[in-house]
This record gives C-alpha cells, sequence and structure tokens, in this order.
C-alpha cells in the first residue's frame, strides 16, 4: 500500500459521501427554489450568516441544524421500540451504499498501477444497485408497521405494493440494456458509451435504448417513492404515510435518505444512459490527446462564462435596503468569483507553461471527467424535481395498472426487439 | 481473517435461523430469515461466489421476503389471532434431538474430506462470465427446463386464482 493507493482510496470515499450526503442541503434548496418558481412565488431566499445567502442555500443548513436539536419523541402507543429506530437506519444506508459503485471518472493510471474510480472498486455494478434498491424498503415497510398506525400502516404495505410491482420492470429494462452493453459492470458501460455511432452520433444509452431508458427512469422516481409515486406518503389520503409518528432525526433520516435515493437514482441513469462522465465526442483517449487544447480552451472560455454569470448576479441578486449586511453580498460573490477565475487561470496558465507529465495527464482528465459527472448529476436531479413540482400523484389502483399492464409488457417487448437487432445485426 | 468472518457470518445465520422459529409474532420471524439469508450471502462471497452472494440478496432478501412482509401485513395479525403454542420449546428441543444422526452423518463426511484452502480464488472464479458460460454451455436443458418448470408454476397460479374468483361471482 503506497501513498497513492491510499490516498485514492480515501478521495473516491470522500467523493461518494459529498455526491451523496452533502449534496442534500443542494438537492433541498433546489427543490425549494424550484418549486417556488412553478408556484411563482421567490422560496427560501433571505437566511443568512453574516450577509451571505447564497442564494438562499443557508436556508438548507438552517433546516438540517433544526432537525439536529429537535426534541426526539416517541409516542407511548409504539410497542417495537427497536424496529422503530431501526427503519430510518435502513432507508438511510441502503439508498447510501447504492452510490458506492457509480464511477466518477475513467480508470486512473498513476505509475504502473490503475484505480477504478468508484467508492468500492467491485465490478457487480448494476447487481449491488439493484439488490440495495431493493432493500430499501424494508425500512418503509418496518417503519410503517412499527409505528402502530393505521395511516403508517398502509402507507408501509402501499409502499412494499409498488416496490414488488416495479422491481420487475426495472429489473426487465435493465436487461434489455445489458444486452447492448454486453456487460454488467458500470465502468465498462460508460466506456462503451465513449464510442461514436456511425462516426457521429455519441453511443450514449438514450439513443441506443430510448425505450429502456424511458421504462428505467419512470421506475426510478417508483422506487425512491417521489412524485408522482409518492403515495407511501400520501398526504392528502393518509396524513403522512409511513413517517406520521417521527419526529426530529428520526424524520431526518428518512428525509435525507430520500435525497440520497434520488441523488443516487440520479447517478445510475447518468451512468447508464447519458454517458455517465463521458463528454460527447471527447473520449477518454481523445482527452488525452488534445489534453493542451482542452487547458486553453479553458483559459479562455471560463472568464466569459463567469463575465456572464457575474452580470446575472448583479442584475437578479439585490436587497434593497442599504445599512443590512445582506445588501453587501454581491459585492462579494463577485469579488470570490473574481479570485476563482485568477487562481484557476493562473494555475492552468503555470501546467501549460512548465508542461506536464502523463500522471498529470491521467489526473487532469480525471478531474474534467469528474467535473462532467457532476453536472450531469446536477441535471438530471434538477429533472427529478422539476417532474414532482409539476404532475399530480397518481391514485393507488392507477399506479398498479400502470406497472403491471403498460411499463412491464413493453418492457419485455422490448427485451425481444433488442435480442434480435443484437443477434441479426452483430451487436 | 477469513476464519473469523466465516465464524461471525455463521453465527448471525444461525441466530437468524434460531430467531425464525422461536418469535411468536410472525413479522419477527420474516425478519429473522432475512438475517438469516444475508449472512449465508455473505458466506457466498467468501467462497468467491460473488454472483450467487448478488443473486441471493437481489432475489430472497430484496424480493421474496418482501412479498411475504407485504402479506403478513396485509393480513395485520393481532396478537390474539395467533395460535397458542405452549409446547413449542419442547417440541423444537425434540426435533433438534432428532437431527442429531443427520448432522453426525455429515460431520463425519465434511470429516472425511482433505483439506482445501480457504482463501478466494483468482481467474475469475464465480465470476458473472464464467458462471453464465458454464450454465449455457453445459447446463442449457436443465436451466431451459427449470425455466419451464417456473412458467408452468406461475400460469398455474393464475388459472387457480382466476377460478376463486368465479366461484365468489356466482
Amino acid at each position: 500500500m503506497d501513498i497513492a493507493t491510499v490516498s485514492i482510496v480515501i478521495i473516491n470515499i470522500v467523493i461518494a459521501i459529498i455526491l451523496s450526503l452533502a449534496f442534500v442541503p443542494i438537492l433541498v434548496w433546489m427543490e425549494r427554489r424550484v418549486a417556488g418558481f412553478i408556484q411563482d412565488r421567490l422560496g427560501p431566499n433571505r437566511c443568512h450568516i453574516g450577509g451571505m445567502r447564497l442564494g438562499g442555500l443557508v436556508q438548507s443548513f438552517a433546516d438540517m441544524l433544526k432537525l439536529v436539536f429537535k426534541e426526539d419523541y416517541r409516542p407511548d402507543s409504539i410497542k417495537e421500540k427497536l424496529l422503530f429506530t431501526l427503519s430510518p437506519a435502513i432507508v438511510f444506508a441502503t439508498s447510501f451504499l447504492t452510490f458506492m459503485v457509480i464511477p466518477f471518472s475513467d480508470d486512473l493510471t498513476i505509475g504502473a498501477k490503475t484505480y477504478m474510480m468508484q467508492a468500492l472498486p467491485i465490478d457487480l455494478g448494476i447487481l449491488w444497485i439493484l439488490a440495495f434498491a431493493g432493500l430499501s424498503v424494508y425500512g418503509i415497510i418496518l417503519g410503517g408497521w412499527a409505528s402502530n398506525n393505521k395511516y403508517s400502516l398502509l402507507g408501509g404495505v402501499r409502499a412494499a405494493a409498488q416496490v414488488i410491482s416495479y422491481e420487475a420492470t426495472m429489473g426487465l429494462s435493465i436487461i434489455s440494456i445489458l444486452i447492448v452493453y454486453g456487460s454488467v459492470n458500470l465502468g465498462d458501460m460508460v466506456r462503451f458509451q465513449g464510442e461514436l455511432l456511425w462516426g457521429f452520433i455519441p453511443a450514449w444509452g438514450v439513443i441506443l435504448q430510448p425505450v429502456s431508458a424511458i421504462l428505467f427512469i419512470i421506475t426510478a422516481f417508483a422506487e425512491t417513492n417521489r412524485a408522482p409515486f409518492d403515495i407511501a406518503e400520501g398526504e392528502s389520503e393518509i396524513v403522512g404515510g409511513f413517517h406520521t409518528e417521527y419526529s426530529a432525526m428520526r424524520f431526518g433520516l428518512f428525509f435525507v435518505g430520500e435525497y440520497v435515493a434520488m441523488s443516487a437514482a440520479s447517478a445510475l441513469i447518468v451512468t447508464l444512459f447519458f454517458g455517465g462522465y463521458q463528454i460527447p465526442w471527447l473520449n477518454t483517449e481523445a482527452l488525452k490527446d488534445n489534453i493542451q487544447t482542452v487547458l486553453i480552451s479553458t483559459i479562455v472560455i471560463m472568464p466569459i462564462i463567469s463575465f456572464f454569470f457575474a452580470r446575472w448576479i448583479k442584475r437578479n441578486n439585490v436587497w434593497p435596503v442599504k445599512d443590512d449586511p445582506r445588501a453587501k453580498e454581491t459585492g462579494r460573490l463577485l469579488k470570490v468569483l473574481i479570485f476563482i477565475n485568477v487562481l484557476i487561470v493562473l494555475s492552468l496558465a503555470l501546467i501549460l507553461a512548465f508542461g506536464i507529465s502523463s500522471n498529470g495527464v491521467n489526473i487532469s482528465v480525471a478531474l474534467i471527467q469528474f467535473i462532467t459527472f457532476v453536472a450531469k448529476l446536477i441535471v438530471m436531479n434538477f429533472f427529478f424535481i422539476l417532474v414532482r413540482w409539476t404532475l399530480v400523484r397518481f391514485r393507488y389502483d392507477q399506479v398498479q395498472d400502470l406497472g403491471w399492464k403498460i411499463l412491464l409488457p413493453i418492457s419485455i417487448a422490448n427485451i425481444f426487439v433488442t435480442a434480435i437487432f443484437v443477434v441479426a445485426f452483430g451487436g | 481473517m477469513i476464519d473469523i468472518i466465516f465464524l461471525i457470518l455463521s453465527l448471525i445465520a444461525i441466530a437468524g435461523g434460531f430467531g425464525m422459529i422461536i418469535f411468536a409474532q410472525p413479522i419477527y420471524s420474516a425478519l429473522s430469515l432475512i438475517v438469516c439469508i444475508i449472512a449465508l450471502g455473505g458466506i457466498f462471497a467468501l467462497l468467491s461466489a460473488p454472483f450467487l452472494f448478488m443473486v441471493q440478496i437481489i432475489i430472497y432478501a430484496g424480493a421474496i421476503i418482501t412479498l411475504l412482509l407485504f402479506i403478513i401485513m396485509f393480513l395485520n395479525i393481532k396478537d390474539d389471532n395467533l395460535p397458542e403454542e405452549p409446547n413449542k420449546i419442547s417440541t423444537i428441543v425434540i426435533g433438534g434431538v432428532l437431527l442429531i444422526p443427520f448432522n453426525y452423518l455429515i460431520l463425519k463426511s465434511f470429516a472425511a474430506m482433505e483439506d482445501k484452502p480457504m482463501h478466494i480464488l483468482s481467474n475469475g472464479f464465480g465470476s458473472i462470465k464464467i458462471f453464465g458460460t458454464e450454465l449455457f454451455e453445459n447446463w442449457l436443458v436443465p436451466f431451459e427446463m427449470i425455466s419451464l418448470l417456473l412458467l408452468a408454476a406461475l400460469v398455474g397460479a393464475v388459472v387457480y386464482a382466476r377460478k376463486e374468483n368465479k366461484s365468489e361471482e356466482k
């Protein structure tokens, strides 16, 4: 175990924790602002630390603090205390573990060794994710049952029925995409998507398998219990569903778990169907060959984008009262933006001036791919949030009809068509 | 190291098995079964069978027990609905005693086997690719027969359920 190995293992785990756990406040903030936007209001934007509002992001941290420090109350009617406490932890842990096999960038070669850029370097990939997607429902079922409350029990039963119905379709839609990629390893899948189709279209899963992509996205919504499939909560029908009796951090774990699950599902959709960390038309080899051009264009493009971003901040981030600390925020934000720009441009210029070794090329390629992955992840999460605030909740029988009568036959037909294509045209 | 992990996993599996027959509340029995199954999955992983390990969790822990729990919760069994089992412990002990000859036979045959190294095998043993090739090259006919059997069971279940509904309507 040399230093490189240890540091890469630590970096991978830290990245997984950041992308799942530390992303939750950002996702909550995004959710509230998008909800505000759709409902024609502003959403949270006043909470501040020393004048810094960051567009309302600070509010989510305040919210998390509130959940942590709230009184941990448990009604006396609850007999199964162990299960009651255990179930939020199950939801949280399983959704967190799902994130462990998502590749953040192509295999990184440092010196003679090659490292898989995943928190858990195993090649089981999709099987691991299916396993933990199936286990996460136990938290909801047991929480609903242990609450000793009819509404909670109904929520738990609904969640179980929904997950059983949609897991079948999810597995079948994955099978048709596996036939195309020929591997269960997520890294191999993303490498496949770096190639070009007929020389000009990126071979992304969504282009090769549009039906499978749509099916998988729908079932991912159902598996994460998010609207329009949040019948397990269904506050208009069954109060709060499985988490009616929960409060404080026990509820907080359910809450965080939901967002981590959403983020993990987005990461999986990006990895399976939207090219993962691949930049279209620039796969790993192309990036390595043209690293000079990429760095120079970064130096040119970044200040231009930052200029427009700064103008946007100046126009939108205003506080009417002059002597409030929040009025100074725009100036500070602009200073930080300029500082970041100068830092990045200077360091890139230094790197270009002194030339980079092959290790340096590999690391910078991994970094660029990681940034691409995070950008795609944010866009996919945004899509999840947009859908939640646009569509209304399904009725319970509609959920079952959609799962068994529409999605399942389509997914089986899709497997047949895909298999015939692959056999006939040799893949 | 592997011996210690094996011991821990087997103890968990045995505890899960015991829990399943001892608990009166069906939900706890089902949960003990999950614990037992996951621990068995861990033992599969130790024996260089990652595919079996994952399938064990996906199929048994993920799908079948979820269905079981769903049904138990759907019936919503109260404490007074449970059957009284006054001789439970003595029945379990008698059953255990009756099983001793079998256990003796199994342990004897284990002791007769030669020593095999307990470590993770290399060259892809038990990986998905090797497993699939073996299954579809040497065991294709049994595999297809089993899938036909499962399909027949599925169709049979549907037909059976349908007949019940019709008789209710009359």
